[in-house]
This record gives C-alpha cells, structure tokens and sequence, in this order.
C-alpha cells in the first residue's frame, strides 16, 4: 500500500470512528454528565440510560433511607442541594436517597414495585394517567396524611388543587401539585411588530391572522409573521383559542366526544397557515429560527421562559409574551394549565411516615420558596405566589396565572383507532381532509371507542352535569359503567 | 474395480454420546437466549391480542381488536405506503449500489477513499441522519434547495418534507444515501470472488465494457444478487426510524409506514384522550410480519423460478 493510501485510509479509519462516537455521543454524554453529578451530590443518583440504583430500603447507619425516584432533571442541581442540607440537618434521623430517572420512568417504577425489590417510597409523579397507578395500587391516597399536616395544608392547599383524573380520583388525593406550567401563550417579536405597525397583539383571531399575513407581505420572503412546528402543532394554537372561545372536545354534561365546535377553527386556521413560515420543523428548530427573528409570532407555554433567555438567549431583539386571541376576543371557556411536581406515595413503602415527612420537605415553604424563586415553574398556590420574590423569577414572572386559567377535568383515555384528534384537526386546517369530514371522523372514532371501552370496563363515563367552561375543575364528576 | 463401503449409503457417521453431549451443552447457552429473549416475547405477544392492555391493565376484549383491524384505514394505508416506499428503495438503491461497485471494481484512482467515503453513512445512526436530514430538507434554508437554487435547477423553494407531494421523495432519497454503501459493499465482495479468468476470456472474444457487464458481471453475481435483494426487501418493510425522525409519518400519514404506525400504537403519546394500545398493537405487529413474510416467500418462489429460466 503507497503512502497515500495508508493516510487516506487513516484518515477515513478516523473519520468513521469520529462519526460513530458522535452517534453515540448523546446517550453517553448525558450519562456522564449526570454521574458527575451524582458523584458531586453523593445522594443523587441519575439513571440516564434506565438503570437504577437505590440503596436498600430500611436502616442505613442508624437512619431511615426513603428512596425517592423523580424523573425531573432541569432541577436537580437545586433538588439535589436542598436534599444533601435535609440529609444532614433533619432531626428525624432521616436519609433521603433520590434517584432521577429520565428514560421509561412509568415502566421502571411499575416494575420495581410489581417486582418486589428496590421499589421506592416516593415517586414523583408520572406522565401517565392517575387510573394507572391508582386502580392498580401502586400509589395510595395521601388524604389521612394531608388531614393530620397543618402547615402542609396551608403552604400546598390541595383540596382546592385537586383535579379530577390528573391528581384525585372519587375524593381521594394520590399527589399534590407544588407548581404549574402556565397555558400557552403568545411570545412575540416586538421589534417586528413595530417595523410592520403593530404594537400589541390582537384580542381576536381574524385580527391576529390578519397581522401575521401583514407581517408576512412586508417581510417579502426574509421574514414571516407566524411560524407553526411540525411536533403536536394543533395543541400549540388553534387548540388553546378554542378553549379560551369556550369550545371543547369533551361534553362533559352528556359524557361524550364532541369536535363539532372545531369547525370555525379549523377554518380561520386555514388562513392563518397561509401567513406561515413555509416549513413545520420540530419544536427546537422553530425556536431557533423564532430566535433569530426569522418570524414574528410563537406560541408555547411557560418553558419559553427559560429557553429564550438560557437555551436560546434572545438578544438581537425584544420580545413580548402575550394571551393567545378568542375567537370574538371575549374570554368564554378556562385556558389549560399543566400542573406539576408531585409526589406519590408507593403502596408496598416499609417507611410511610418517614417517606410522608419527605413529602412534606419537598412541599414546604422554605423548599418550595427557594425552586420557585429559582424559576423552575410556576406556583400553583396562592399562598407560595404570595411568598415569592417576584423580581427573581426572570421572563417566567410574564407567564403569570391569569384569572381563566384552570385544569380540564381528565378526558376519559380510550382505546382509539388511527389518528388522534390533534393530528386530524392539523390535517384539516392544512387542507389534507375537509373540515367537516375531519369532525365526523373524530366524532364516529372517538365515541365508537368510548363505548366499546365502556362496555369492556377499561374505562368508565365521566359525567360533570354542572359543568361550568370557564371553571371546569369545580364541577362534580361522576363516572358511570354504561 | 471392485469397491466396499461399510455401512448405509449417505448415512451420517456414528456420534459418540460423548460428542452427543458436548454438542448440547455448547448449543444450550445460545438456545437459551433464543427461547429468552426471541420465542418467549413472541409468544407473550400472542397473549394480548385479545386484550385492551396499556401496560397497567389489561381487559380481555374477544375479537374485538380482529375487528378492528379489519376496518383500521390507517393501518391499510400504511401498508400501501410501506410498499410504495419499499418498491422505490429497491429500484433505486440496488440498481445504484451495483453500478457504483462495479465502477469502483475498475480500481480508478482513489477508488478505496470515495469507497469509504460512499460506506460511511451506513454507520451512522439512522435516527442521526434523519435528523441531520431535516436540515438537508429544510424548505427556507435547506442544504438540498440552496444547492438546487444555485444550479438554477428550481425557482422557488421545494418544501420536500411539510408536502405531500414531495415527503415520499425525501424519504427516498434518505433511505437510499443510508443504505447503499451496504450494498455496495455486498456486490463489491460477490465481484471479487469472480474469477478473473473470466474477464480474460472475454476480453480475448473482444466483449467491450457493457457486454462484460451483461454477460460476465451480472450473470456470475445472480447468487449474490439473490441474497441481497432478499435482504433489501426484508430491511426495506421493516425501516421506519429515520422516517420517524424526519417526518413521523407526516404530512397527513403521507410517509406513515407499517412498522412507524404498529410505534405509534404501541408507544404513543397519552395525551390525546388516547391510550397506548400493546394488545391491537401486537395484533398488527403479527399481521406486518407475517406480509414482510408474504413477501420474501413470493420474492424467494420468483427467484427460483429465474433460476430455472437461467439454467
């Protein structure tokens, strides 16, 4: 072999060794990163790629161990700090071990707990629907607790903040919600809107789309006034002005499917699309590009906060965060709110008591006080909202709760067949299938499977006969088998 | 000449109980695993197709989910898609992979570096290169139209993957860069076990370039031929990764194949008043292995009969 073939097949040797190490560079990466952690918190352990290590459950010199098992990873240099002070300050002769899992959480803890061995005592809670995990006794209800805690009462109020199908179920508490992610929202180039005329963002849809296709016939192919992802695009917009319009695709009152209301919708988002940036990419993409001020409107919920200003830091321009139009630019039903960080506890637990005053740390006003203030989300309470430094939060202080926001009572989860509502109704305001067949098809899907459900027992019909839209977690739910 | 031979005709010569059981306990370790980890999931399978089962709890549902699947458009859709995406690949990449192996095989110069160069992307993950393909997609600032563009070869953008009329070219085009260094190299390796003879042989009858290529190359390769389109039919009904990861299976279940749509049901989101369904998904699982297997069967029959016709 010549010289210069030993060297071009060096060199090429390399190169594919580097691609390959770049392949795998993500997984490993962030598992290295998170044992550099670990190793730096010595109570913290990350489990990137799914495995899991706890200390046995029981006495640890001379301590209770509480196993805790969250799947949260943007807190955990605050988690992990405010758990290493509880370790060595807390009279209870307590050691919290707590173990951050990021990848098949649901299914790691069901197996543990289904397995027997190295379950833990708390769990923060999961993606998946309440009935999972309290039909199957995995997770007990915390009211017996909750009653005898005072301060836990008045710091976490979680009878008002108990949501039916997400947290609560029949009365009974299974987590309660510390924090909140906020309802969508409009983020916004002001810069952009100015140089087009504009200075605030419209109330109702028809002006908001009319301002985006402005916005877009000015920018004459450099910029765009509104731009769409291709990852759940449905649920970013078009799905939260309808909630806000008072349109649902749940009634609650009859305990059935309905997407009629969808139609105007679909059509005025017909016309909004038109004003768009010309490509759907995955959410980071779209947020790179609003960044680089490629199109005037996004839309997006709390965590835009911590994106522009950290992941993506916004600095060529200003921006503003805004509520997302109605249709007649009147509030008539509550915008979504995502509640978030609580805590269940695990039925087989041998520590309930110790694991029930690590709860009671985790949502304490000197816990929640400082990651509140740290800007990982927003408070769902009144109390804590009361309590915090407002001026630490940052850009997350404009997500605010406002006065219509609220949790929608759990939609019955069904055994569906083809696509779901969210990507039919983007087919539909992309003009793939008419509007009114998209309904039809949703309304005939749905309800097919909320019955076929029904009639096997995987699920149960929920019924609110005093729904109220611009309330929809005060209602009285009741589940019926027919 | 007179000759002996002890024994029955063909009979297989006596095997020691000793060898017996070495045989055995050398075969055990990888039969184990093959029970483990192959049949028992395949039977566990079978277990929910009669069942609603989201990983929590299961609900026996009789022939429901057969029914089910019987009217499931999106699931039939998927399968005519799969085949449209795996009749194009196959046009394309083997045809593609023979011609860059047998231009290599002339041993121009540097033919080992664009060799490596041409294998490289078949190391690359498949996820990684659907996302390094949403870039070469992109419709505003896309490598492929900014290259198009400058070649004056389009006026305006092409929107390769938010369109249906373009998302099957795109997947094309990413299945077929992916996967033709494989190839290559499987025809690379069936040219050099061709006895150079031959080409001499033909070289002396006066065949130029294309005759060697039709008489001598092509028909010495059937063999291999055979085997790599067999496996390329098998790979192409399986793919749906990086088709996950560019378009997942959009716009309006334009590149939804088979296997990407059995993904959605088994691991879909739950946040669409819908749940993850592992028995209905199991249940299609069954049915796409068993057309991937349809088709190597007829695939395996026509070639048979080719054989026939060529000897």
């Amino acid at each position: 072999m010549s010289r210069f073939k030993r060297a071009a097949a060096a060199v090429l040797a390399g190169a594919m060794s580097v691609s390959l190490a770049a392949c795998g560079s993500s997984a490993d990466g962030s598992a290295s990163t998170a044992s550099g952690s670990a190793a730096a918190s010595g109570s913290t352990t990350t489990a990137a790629a799914g495995a899991a290590t706890t200390k046995a459950s029981g006495s640890s010199d001379g301590k209770t161990v509480v196993n805790v098992w969250s799947n949260d990873r943007h807190d955990q240099e605050y988690v992990t700090k405010m758990v290493d002070q509880y370790n060595q300050t807390n009279t209870d002769n307590i050691e919290i071990n707590l173990t951050i899992i990021t990848d098949n959480y649901d299914n790691m803890i069901q197996m543990a707990v289904n397995g027997g061995s190295n379950a833990p005592d708390i769990i923060g809670s999961p993606s998946t629907a309440l009935t999972n995990w309290a039909d199957t006794g995995i997770i007990e209800p915390l009211n017996s607790y909750i009653d005898k805690d005072p301060e836990y009462q008045k710091v976490n109020d979680p009878y008002n903040h108990a949501y039916e199908g997400l947290n609560a179920e029949d009365g009974q508490i299974y987590y309660v919600y510390s924090g909140m992610r906020s309802g969508v929202r409009v983020e916004y180039n002001k810069n952009l809107l100015s140089e087009n005329g504009f200075t605030d963002v419209p109330k109702t849809l028809d002006d908001y789309t009319a301002m985006a296709q402005t916005i877009t016939n000015n920018g004459n192919g450099s910029y765009y006034g509104i731009g769409f992802t291709s990852s759940s695009p449905f649920e970013r917009l078009l799905e939260m002005v309808a909630q806000v319009s008072g349109i649902y695709y749940y009634d609650y009152v009859n305990g059935k499917f309905d997407f009629s209301g969808y139609k105007e919708i679909i059509e005025k988002g017909q016309q909004l699309v038109k004003a768009a940036y010309p490509d759907q990419q995955g959410v980071d993409n779209m947020r790179a590009l609003f960044a680089q001020g490629s199109f005037a409107l996004w839309s997006n919920a709390s965590q835009e906060a911590g994106v522009f200003t950290q992941q993506l830091p916004i600095t060529d321009f200003e921006w503003g965060v805004a509520e997302v139009p109605s249709l007649t630019g009147e509030i008539k039903g509550a915008l979504q709110t995502t509640p978030s960080k609580g805590y269940g506890l695990i039925r087989t637990s041998k520590n309930k008591d110790a694991a029930w005053k690590v709860i009671s740390y985790f949502q304490s006003e000197e816990f929640l006080k400082g990651y509140l203030e740290g800007g990982y989300c927003l408070p769902i309470t009144d109390y804590m909202d009361s309590r915090i430094d407002k001026t630490k939060i940052g850009r997350l202080a404009d997500f605010s709760k406002l006065s219509y926001e609220d949790v929608y009572p759990t939609v019955p989860s069904v055994n569906l067949q083809g696509d779901n509502y969210r990507t039919v109704l983007w087919n539909a305001v992309m003009g793939y299938v008419s509007a009114d067949e998209a309904i039809a098809d949703l309304n005939q899907r749905y309800n097919d499977a909320l019955e076929a459900d029904i009639k096997s027992g995987s699920v149960k019909r929920l019924v609110i006969s005093d729904y109220d839209p611009l309330h929809p977690s005060k209602g009285t739910a009741t589940y019926q088998t027919k | 000449m007179k000759t002996t031979t002890k024994g029955k005709k063909g009979a297989s010569p006596k095997v020691s109980r000793k060898e017996k059981t070495s045989a055995i306990l050398m075969l055990l370790p990888s039969t184990i695993l093959l029970a483990v980890c192959s049949i028992y999931p395949f039977i566990w399978m079978f277990r929910y197709v009669c069942y609603n089962y989201n990983g929590f709890k299961a609900t026996y549902t009789g022939t429901a989910n057969f029914n089910r699947l019987a009217s499931d458009s999106t699931f039939w859709k998927s399968v005519g898609v799969t085949f449209e995406y795996a009749g194009l690949k196959i046009l394309f990449i083997i045809p593609l992979a023979l011609l860059i192996a047998v231009l290599l095989n002339l041993r121009m110069k540097g033919h080992s570096v664009q060799r490596g160069i041409i294998f490289m992307p078949t190391i690359i993950s498949s996820a990684i290169a659907g996302m390094i393909f949403t870039f070469v997609f992109a419709t505003q600032n896309g490598v492929l139209n900014g290259i198009l563009k400058s070649l004056h070869l389009i006026k305006s953008p092409v929107p390769w993957i938010s369109s249906t009329d373009f998302v099957m070219t795109a997947v094309i085009i990413l299945a077929v860069w992916g996967g033709v260094g494989n190839y290559m190299l499987y025809f690379t390796t069936g040219i050099n076990g061709i006895s150079e003879d031959c080409y001499e042989s033909a070289k002396i009858d006066g065949a130029n370039g294309l005759q060697t290529f039709f008489y001598v190359t092509l028909p010495m390769l059937a063999p291999v031929l055979k085997t790599v389109l067999m496996l390329a039919i098998t790979s192409a009904f399986k793919d749906y990764e990086s088709i996950m990861v560019l378009t997942d299976g959009g716009p309006n279940s334009r590149s939804m194949v088979m296997f990407l749509y059995i993904y959605h049901v088994i691991f879909g989101t739950t946040n669409s008043s819908a749940q993850v369904q592992i028995g209905y998904g199991a249940l299609l699982s069954i049915v796409a292995a068993a057309i991937v297997g349809v088709v190597t069967v007829i695939y395996l029959q026509l070639a048979k009969k080719l054989d026939k016709v060529n000897g």
